[in-house]
């Protein structure tokens, strides 16, 4: 017996000793690296690249990656300079012509020119690239030389000079591809030339961004930024608390009460715009949805089926408005007023009444209605996404709301990026989901034109028209609204083609929801909102945040709580410690035996 | 003995009701077992007095869009609200309606291809019963939760395909019990006098070999049946559940994603939670109270 419990003594000690020296390493290279770690939820990033991704998780990779030639100010917005240091106007206001900054770089060392500049301009026009088309669908760009560059408009544009939403990419490694190529390039190459570039994407696990070496405002004090994924809203709340990471975006509602009364906790309720809307397949796409959606009627009596004040009260705790239209800026003088009579308000008499007028009665009894003259009952797809924490008690109101008006819906869970490919393919009746817009309309505007509905079933989130519903006329004022330089004007052509979208009843806005967020003050310091006060600090228009962080004065290591592996090796040296008194009163209580 | 002519079949039956009066002595003297019947005989009698005993439209938030949201059973009696103000009491006690009825169908599905592939693979001989020998060991080997999410999601969510997915993915280890037990049984010598009598295999399945496995189905139903309400109870958790019904599953799910352990309401976790353990417990049970009662050699060990 000895020998071998010595051997076991032995072999513990070992592996404790291993095990501290594991901890101790694993700490000192935390030590080294100053990382700031994001909490978000769900598998939200779609592509790296910045010419096709599409959530507004996506963009503030390209926000740390890409510089644009102007920049948009942390307070207002407004147009500051970016990689162009000064510019001046000319022909009317259609001709801008960008002076760069000295010694520009990107981050793998290679000069970052007018050139590139011109690249990205030129070849997302002539290309159409999907996010950069309403951007750069009138201008032209020519280097004069490589710190100047002359951009033209083709139209008077109200965005100019503002140039904050163009990220500008390197030819020299962009310029690889051809027109066909460019759009499938995943874009993980981490060359850019923001303050951080990418460093590593794992899809549904985390982007980790690296500190780029050549950035021209100077190396940030961050060394790394980790966006983590959580899949349950309470381990990123609890994740938070203990100090775990330092930001977390769409926090639970319930949770920002809690958060807010903590000390080196700040909640924040950010308002930049951004809707939630039901949309219904509107059948322009390369699939139709179920035959009673094309009816206007069935997609007005759905409208008329919603409680939206119900969804913001219950499901958001009141953290919202209501609201009838999309917002298409973060300044909400772009929302139109939808007349009374026009509104569609909660009435489920009323969408009963329309139901039964066109036709649709149910005709075997079964509480579900059919199509006129019998045939296919009213049940509708919809799409329920998982990762969203407000998602499925909506789905669950409105297919309550649904069923008492006679209309059946079928639930289907699905993660975001899985659900870009569906709403492409048209495969689906209805989905629930938002829009953050920017601050000028255009882009958001530009989505829910005829040539945003994917076309190709083999390139199924090439689009962003995910209502699949082409209105020509809202097509035409689109295009007289993007060259109206008469502010006034141009507000009242957006409000009237937002009015036309709102009649067709195929995106049935319910609110304007601020972001939920929440960040700790005491590693980092310097948290920007955009818009100043009352806009979120991450995930918004251009995050300023991550370029102006610094480690907090008060930050130390122990800080917080214990460090895991402290706790792992407290716990091997217990046990080692019991096994170590078992050991020696088992050796006493059989010493009479032994002599 | 009486003038009435007795016929054969009446000889059966009356030995067959003697032999049922006498398991079911037995079974009365096993404690854990009336423990479990007792506890799966109210939880089956909540589950069908459902629609006495709670109010069905609170199932669905549409229809409490005036109850407080997270009350505690105090304030809202007998157990409270969840985050959309639906009745927990209604949730838990529909619930136990559709994990019962997962559980027992899934269960009977399982049973009846284990007993019919395990009884064809023991009883014949040659390439069929090797085929139908390694289709088992093949669905043996395959990981069970994998397969029971991909079949889920490509099958759609409702409550006919979960109790489908459980009973086509739960079966092979029955059929594997049932086939090595036919393989002892028809090597008996009763067996064997009887084929040699000129009885045809049909006649030797149901007058010799299913009767006498039919012990072991019926103690293996019983153990079955809670893996079934667990595995549904996983697959509603993983949102692979019906979402149109309230099931234990489904409340856990929905508590876990409304955040109901960081506000400690454990009015909304620990009912499911519990319905479930009492029900599995249950049911293993009465498993092992009938597997001793119907097996001698049990029965013997015990003494």
């Amino acid at each position: 017996m000895r020998p071998v419990k010595l051997l076991f003594a032995a072999a513990l000690a070992v592996l404790v000793a291993l095990g501290a020296t594991a901890v101790a390493t694993a700490q000192s290279d935390d030590q080294e690296k100053v990382v700031l770690t994001v909490g978000v939820q769900g598998s939200v990033f779609d592509s790296m690249s910045p010419l096709v991704g599409q959530t507004a998780f996506d963009y503030d990779v390209w926000n740390n990656q890409y510089e644009t030639v102007t920049r948009k100010s942390a307070a207002d917005f407004a147009t500051t300079p970016g990689l162009a240091e000064s510019w001046e106007a000319s022909n009317n206001g259609k001709t801008y012509t960008y002076h760069l900054r000295d010694g520009l770089k990107w981050s793998d060392g290679k000069p970052l020119t007018a050139k590139d500049i011109a690249f990205t301009i030129n070849r997302g026009r002539e290309e159409s690239w999907l996010n950069y088309e309403s951007w750069v669908a009138n201008l032209t760009a020519k280097v004069i030389d490589d710190r100047t560059v002359e951009i033209t408009s083709s139209v008077p544009d109200p965005k100019l000079p503002g140039l904050g939403d163009i990220y500008i990419l390197p030819e020299h490694i962009w310029g690889k591809y051809d027109a066909d190529e460019i759009s499938k390039y995943p874009g993980e190459d981490g060359v850019g030339s923001g303050p951080f570039v990418l460093d590593e994407f794992k899809r549904g696990q985390y982007v980790r961004l690296k500190s780029n070496p050549n950035y021209w405002e100077g190396v940030r004090p961050i060394d790394e930024i980790v966006f983590r994924i959580f899949n349950n809203p309470d381990a990123m709340v609890a994740a938070l608390e203990k100090g775990e990471i330092d930001a977390a975006h769409n926090v639970p509602s319930q949770a920002m009460e809690k958060l807010s009364t903590s000390d080196s906790i700040v909640a924040v309720q950010g308002n930049q715009g951004g809707f939630d809307e039901i949309a219904i397949n509107g059948g322009d796409g390369l699939k139709k949805p179920h035959p009673a959606l094309l009816d206007r009627n069935v997609r007005v009596a759905i409208a008329h089926a919603i409680d939206k004040q119900t969804l913001v009260d219950r499901v958001y705790l009141g953290q919202g408005s209501v609201e009838e239209a999309i917002s298409p800026s973060a300044d909400p003088a772009w929302v139109p007023e939808i007349p009374a009579d026009e509104q569609f308000a909660y009435d489920p008499e009323k969408a009963k009444q329309i139901l039964d007028d066109a036709g649709y009665t149910d005709t075997d009894g079964d509480g579900v209605r059919e199509m006129p003259g019998g045939g296919e009952p009213l049940e509708f797809s919809y799409y329920v996404r998982s990762e969203s924490e407000v998602a499925p008690p909506v789905a669950e109101f409105v297919s309550g709301w649904l069923a008492e008006i006679g209309i059946k819906l079928e639930l289907k869970p699905i993660s975001a990026d899985e659900l870009i490919t569906v709403i492409g393919k048209g495969d689906y009746d209805m989905f629930h989901w938002s829009w953050t817009p920017y601050v000028d309309p255009d882009a958001q505007l530009s989505y829910f034109q005829c040539n945003q509905i994917a076309s190709d079933p083999a390139d199924p989130t090439n689009y962003y028209n995910d209502a699949n519903y082409c209105d020509p006329e809202y097509d035409k004022l689109y295009n007289q609204q993007k060259v109206e330089l008469d502010h006034d004007k141009r507000l009242e052509m957006v409000h009237e083609m937002l009015r036309r979208w709102h009649q067709s009843a195929v995106y049935q806005v319910f609110a304007l929801t601020p972001d939920l967020q929440a960040y700790r003050t005491d590693r980092f310091a310097g948290w920007l909102h955009q818009p100043a006060d009352v806009g979120p600090v991450i995930f918004s228009n251009t995050s300023p945040t991550y370029r102006n962080l610094t480690v907090a004065a008060s930050s130390s290591s122990g800080g917080g709580g214990m460090s895991t592996g402290a706790i792992i090796a407290l716990v091997a040296v217990a046990i080692a410690g019991v096994a170590l008194i078992v050991y020696f009163v088992r050796r006493r209580s059989t010493a009479g035996e032994r002599e | 003995m009486s003038s009435i002519a007795v016929s054969p079949r009446s000889i059966a039956w009356q030995r067959r009701r003697r032999a049922l009066a006498q398991a079911w002595a037995q079974y009365r003297r096993h404690l854990p077992g009336m423990i479990g019947l007792g506890v799966l005989v109210v939880i089956v009698a909540m589950a069908l007095l459902a629609p006495v005993i709670s109010n069905h439209d609170e199932l669905r938030a549409v229809n409490t869009v005036d109850n407080p949201t997270w009350a505690t059973p105090s304030e809202f009696p007998p157990l409270g609200t969840d985050n959309l103000g639906r009745s927990v009491w209604a949730q838990f006690v529909w619930g136990a309606r559709i994990s019962l009825l997962v559980g027992l169908a899934a269960t009977l599905i399982a049973i009846v291809i284990g007993s019919v592939v395990g009884i064809a693979a023991g009883f014949y001989r040659g390439v069929g019963s090797a085929v139908l020998m390694r289709l088992t060991e093949w669905f043996l080997v395959i990981p069970f939760l994998p397969l029971a999410i991909v079949l889920a999601a490509i099958l759609g969510p409702s409550v006919r395909n979960i109790i489908l997915v459980i009973g086509i993915t739960s079966w092979p280890s029955t059929a594997r019990l049932v086939r090595a037990q036919v393989l002892t049984l028809k090597e008996r010598l009763y067996v064997e006098r009887s084929r040699a009598l000129g009885a045809s295999n049909r006649h030797l399945i149901g007058r010799h070999i299913f009767p006498n496995v039919s012990p072991i189905i019926l103690a293996n139903l019983t153990l079955t049946v809670p893996i079934a309400i667990l595995s549904e109870t996983t697959l509603a958790f993983l949102g692979l559940g019906d979402p149109t019904r309230a099931s234990w599953g489904k409340m856990l799910d929905e508590a876990f994603r409304a955040g109901a352990l960081s506000r400690n309401a454990w009015w909304y976790f620990l009912p499911p939670g519990l319905g479930i353990m009492a029900v599995v417990i249950a049911f293993t049970l009465i498993g092992s109270a009938l597997e001793e009662i119907l097996d001698p050699r049990l029965r013997e060990r015990r003494k």
